[in-house]
């Protein structure tokens, strides 16, 4: 019985690689991985929405120029990993070794990043590293230093610690009667807590803000330095609790100047929701990067009023509002997130136009170590709202940000940094 | 290639995870429990791999240890706990678990990189097998040699009289017990050895997939364990492998395509089996050539 | 974070406050282990798909956001009545392994449904009216004026079922199928009505219970369905499958201690100590804190 359906399978296979071996010399492949399933649905929908918007925008174009001076279409293959390690995994070996997508966009989910990072060859041209040779342009996963993992791995991700700092900078600079700060985040978020605990509460301090009751211990200006003793010594939740009656409590009677609220928009809202029903609303907010979406605007537009994230994506640049339209006209959303898969489109097909590619399927690994090569030399690339400095050595990206807030329901821009 | 080494080696350790369920549902006992054996196994072997820098082997087998250890303390409350209380009760023993790992920071620092369990942030670069030059094929034979001795194993049991003993404290514990089996060691022993398995599940999905968390542990994977055999069927072990095959291989990966319809496939499927094959897919008259050649006896 | 003891007691009102909650859908699944010793493990999938349903429509007819309140149990009903029928209708109701598995069953396939239409984000749910923002102080102690609702809506449910049950002949018929299921079959019960009736009366309760959850937070998400289902259960458990008065008190019971333990553990204990506490009853009281109400005169 087994071996009648594997015989199947296998048979369907290789009819269909003959088949798709005949077209592919003059379409060049990539991969897109996302959560398309599961509760952070969203992120893989608007990803998938933009890199079909921009693939079409490319082809429409003429295309990607070939290293014979020919032009070929692009195409791509959107696969659903449900925000879930094991099926990214799987994922990425698909990918790598049953596809001839010379590059990957993905994954959307920090956790499924961290876990996929790690099966790619660590080294370039270890031989005794049997990890995936693919090189991985990440759109979406944020958390805090993944790219490093391997030399395969980069990202187009904003930089939360520089974003942060700037911030605080600013408001320092604007604001001389906020002293204080308190703050709590979604513990069993990764991205929620890390980015809170190890860049957020550290770039206030930096920037001479004092926790409201007194220094805490190890919690100096650098990054990361004292991170648990920031967790314990804050009022924090679970991404899915719905009772913030304690933690709002404790916001309240610190009393500080300034509230850091480190989560997503679910428990963002309801969090809120308690604050101001116990009437502790403070001088001013700070929120995680993640939130700056429609799904706050939504949620709880009162109450997030005012609250200031800082953000790579905002539609204030001719090129922002048309990804924004197109985003909407694919059926997904532009946010920060997603805004980099358009970013990302266009870095691969200027990587591919300068390094010079075939698109022969036979020599796709080559092809593809040629891409990654050419990806780690890029210095800048271009972002749609400024240009992005690539952090070489780390496989980062340093891109321009600014500073919106929520007014009347919408994000709006408060200040912008870029001048 | 690779993409279906990666199938092979999903299948491999979701069976043996099905299989540790199966031994305790001859018994009687429908545990949840499974999958906080599973992540003790995870968790302890890739401890000593990464921190301890302990072979892949030796770590395996004091995972699997550690795993049955917990599970021969959790055997004996399990005594007096029965049906649906048992259900409950081994939810919340695995959610302990699952919150205990995700409050476990356990860092070292190696050639400048800090490496263990991290809390919320997971146990990333569980690297043993990339590191030391294991190609894929080589880690999916070996996972499938493992799972091939425990499916052995337990169909072995069922030509012995161990296996009879087992299936007759299923089935009725007090006709049993009038025929002198002794019910604590018989349960006990299937949870130990339930734990055993599952903890060497967990040390292989770890090493396979490199990173686990908190997340990787849930009452969902408790679910997907336990449903194996029932959906399967009790009858032998081919039934459990035959439905890890079919959800894992077919519905999950094979069926990619739908999306995130496959999700509402499986419950649905669930239901299905549930309410037309309630003795397991293992009965449906494809498998069971006895019904098909039935001879009738005039 | 440092408390002293008004944060104390803040904490613990505040707790079983919100318990009313845990209360409400605990009450459900007692009730119906109660009448047909099953667990349906679809149950508080089906009351939070009830709300959707109720916000869905509302939304989708431009309807007074109040009506939720009564669309939502009232498809929260419905579904219950289709979960009995693919959980429970077919399978002999000796199999109590396929009835739970194929809740489950059921549980995935309504949580996927919801995940599946609403993309997984979450939507604003409407509060409670005038209760939303009522927030009645005493001395220094604060309560929340929605979850008193809440409370006072679980303690009359919980009235309404008692002499529903105790006091009318659907009830005693409830009673019979439980206690005796041959017997009330001789005597001409039709089983299955009777067991549908207390899954939509179930379920209707539900309904309640998850469009007052989704309105006490303001916002309706699939992430709610899995604690509640866990959380009702042990409030079930703990309180005594079966026992009406037993749910609603161990319901009140867990929300305080979560909340105490997230005061003076941390969010990331929290629930250790929630398991730990049902393992406690496990262990030392199995039959809960009243037993088996429903199943024994």
């Amino acid at each position: 019985m087994f071996s009648k359906f594997k015989k199947l399978k296998l048979a369907t296979l290789a009819f269909a690689t003959v088949i798709a071996g005949g077209a592919v010399a003059d379409t060049i492949k990539i991969a897109g991985w996302g959560a398309k399933s599961g509760p952070l649905r969203s992120f893989g929908v608007n990803s998938e929405a933009i890199i079909k918007a921009a693939i079409d925008r490319v082809n429409e174009n003429g295309g990607v120029k070939l290293a014979d001076g020919s032009m070929a279409k692009m195409s791509y293959d959107y696969y659903d990993s449900a925000c879930n390690a094991e099926q990214g995994i799987a994922i990425a070996r698909k990918v790598a070794s049953e596809t001839n997508a010379l590059i990957g966009i993905g994954p959307t989910c920090s956790g499924v990043a961290a876990a996929s990072f790690g099966v790619f060859q660590k080294k370039v041209g270890d031989s005794s590293d049997t990890g995936l040779q693919m090189p991985l342009l990440t759109d979406t996963a944020v958390r805090n230093g993944l790219a490093k993992i391997s030399q395969w791995t980069f990202r187009n991700t904003p930089n939360e610690p520089d974003m942060y700092d700037k911030l605080f900078a600013w408001i320092a600079k604007t604001n001389p009667d906020i002293k204080t700060i308190y703050g709590g985040t979604e513990t069993n978020q990764g991205h929620s807590a890390g980015t809170y605990s190890k860049v957020i509460v550290q770039a206030a301090i930096r920037h001479g803000f004092e926790w409201v009751n007194g220094p805490i211990d190890e919690v100096s200006d650098k990054i990361g330095s004292g991170f648990k003793n920031v967790l314990s010594s804050s009022s924090n939740w679970l991404m899915e609790d719905t009772n913030f009656s304690v933690q709002a409590r404790a916001f309240k009677k610190s009393g500080a100047d300034l509230f850091i609220v480190s989560s997503h928009p679910f428990t963002t809202c309801g969090f809120l929701k308690e604050l101001s029903r116990m009437k502790g609303m403070p001088k001013m907010m700070v929120g995680l990067t993640s939130s700056s979406s429609a799904e706050v605007m939504k949620g709880c537009p009162k109450q997030a009023e005012g609250m200031i994230i800082p953000t790579s994506f905002a539609p204030i640049t001719a090129a922002a509002k048309e990804v924004a339209a197109l985003a909407a006209a694919n059926g997904g959303s532009a946010d920060l997130h997603s805004a980099a898969s358009w970013e990302n489109v266009m870095i691969i097909k200027d990587v591919i136009e300068a390094v010079g590619i075939t698109g022969d399927p036979s020599k796709v690994k080559e092809e593809r170590a040629k891409i990654r090569d050419g990806l780690e030399a890029l210095e800048t690339t271009e972002g749609l709202i400024g240009t992005v400095t690539r952090v070489q050595d780390e496989g980062e990206a340093l891109k321009p940000f600014v500073f919106v807030h929520a007014k009347n329901g919408n994000w709006e821009v408060l200040h912008d940094p870029r001048k | 290639m690779e993409y279906y080494f990666g199938i092979l080696q999903n299948i491999g350790f979701h069976t043996l995870l099905g299989l540790s369920a199966y031994l305790l549902l001859l018994t009687g006992q429908l545990s949840m429990a499974q999958v906080g054996f599973f992540a003790i196994g995870a968790y302890a072997s890739g401890i000593l791999t990464v921190i301890y820098g302990v072979n892949i082997f030796l770590a395996l087998g004091v995972g699997a240890i550690i795993a049955s250890f917990f599970a021969f303390l959790v055997g004996f409350p399990a005594l007096r706990i029965k049906g649906l209380m048992l259900v409950i009760a081994t939810i919340a023993f695995s959610e302990i678990v699952r919150l205990y790992f995700f409050n476990l920071r356990w860092l070292v620092e190696k050639d400048g990189v800090e490496v263990g369990p991290d809390g919320a942030q997971g146990f990333r670069e569980i690297r043993y097998f990339a590191a030391n030059g294991w190609e894929p094929y080589h880690i999916v034979s070996f996972i499938w040699i493992v799972v091939i001795l425990v499916l052995f194993a337990l169909w072995w049991l069922d030509r012995v009289k161990a296996g009879s003993v087992l299936r007759a404290v299923g089935e009725d514990e007090l006709a049993a017990q009038s025929s002198g089996i002794n019910l604590t060691v018989v349960k006990v022993s299937a949870m130990t050895g339930g734990g055993f398995i599952a903890g060497i599940a967990g040390g292989l999905y770890a090493h396979s997939t490199t990173y686990v968390d908190h997340n990787s542990f849930t009452i969902l994977l408790a679910t997907f364990a336990v449903a194996y055999p029932i959906l399967g069927g009790l009858k032998n072990v081919f039934g459990t492998l035959f439905a890890v095959i079919f959800i894992q291989g077919i519905l999950i990966e094979g069926l990619r395509f739908l999306g995130d319809y496959r999700n509402l496939l499986f419950g649905l499927l669930i239901i299905l089996v549930m309410n037309f094959y309630p003795k397991g897919l293992i009965n449906i008259p494809i498998f069971n050539w006895s019904k098909l050649v039935k001879r009738r006896d005039l | 974070m440092s408390f002293g003891f008004i944060d104390i007691l803040q904490s613990l009102i505040d707790g079983i406050l919100f318990g009313s909650i845990y209360a409400l859908i605990g009450l459900g699944f007692t009730l119906i282990f109660g009448a047909m010793e099953k667990l349906n493990m679809a149950y508080a999938a089906s009351s939070i798909g009830g709300a959707y349903v109720g916000l869905g429509l509302a939304t989708l007819f431009s309807l007074p956001l109040f009506l939720v309140f009564l669309i939502g149990p009232i498809a929260a009903g419905l579904i219950s009545i289709l979960v009995y029928l693919v959980s429970f209708r077919l399978i002999p109701s000796t199999n109590h392994l396929g009835s739970l598995m194929a809740s489950i069953g059921a549980l995935f396939f309504i949580d996927e449904v919801i995940i599946h239409e609403t993309q997984g984000s979450p939507l604003t749910f409407p509060e409670l009216g005038i209760f939303a923002e009522a927030y009645f102080m005493l001395g220094d102690l604060g309560f929340r004026g929605d979850l008193i609702f809440i409370m006072i809506f679980g303690l009359i449910s919980m009235g309404v079922i008692i002499y529903l049950l105790y006091y009318t002949r659907l009830g005693l018929a409830t009673r019979a199928v439980s206690q005796q299921n041959v017997a009330a079959r001789l005597c001409g019960i039709p089983i299955h009505t009777i067991n549908i009736s207390t899954f939509v009366l179930a379920g209707i309760l539900g309904g309640f219970a998850g469009c007052m959850a989704a309105a006490s937070v303001g916002v309706i998400s699939p992430l709610l369905t899995i604690p509640i289902t866990i959380k009702g259960l042990i409030a079930a458990v703990i309180g005594g499958l079966g026992s009406i008065r037993g749910a609603i008190i161990a319901g009140l019971m867990i929300g305080g201690v979560e909340n105490f333990f997230l005061l003076v553990r941390g969010v990331n204990e929290r629930d250790i100590y929630v398991f730990l506490l049902l393992f406690v009853f496990l262990v030392l009281r199995p039959n809960g804190l009243f037993g088996n109400e429903i199943n024994r005169d």
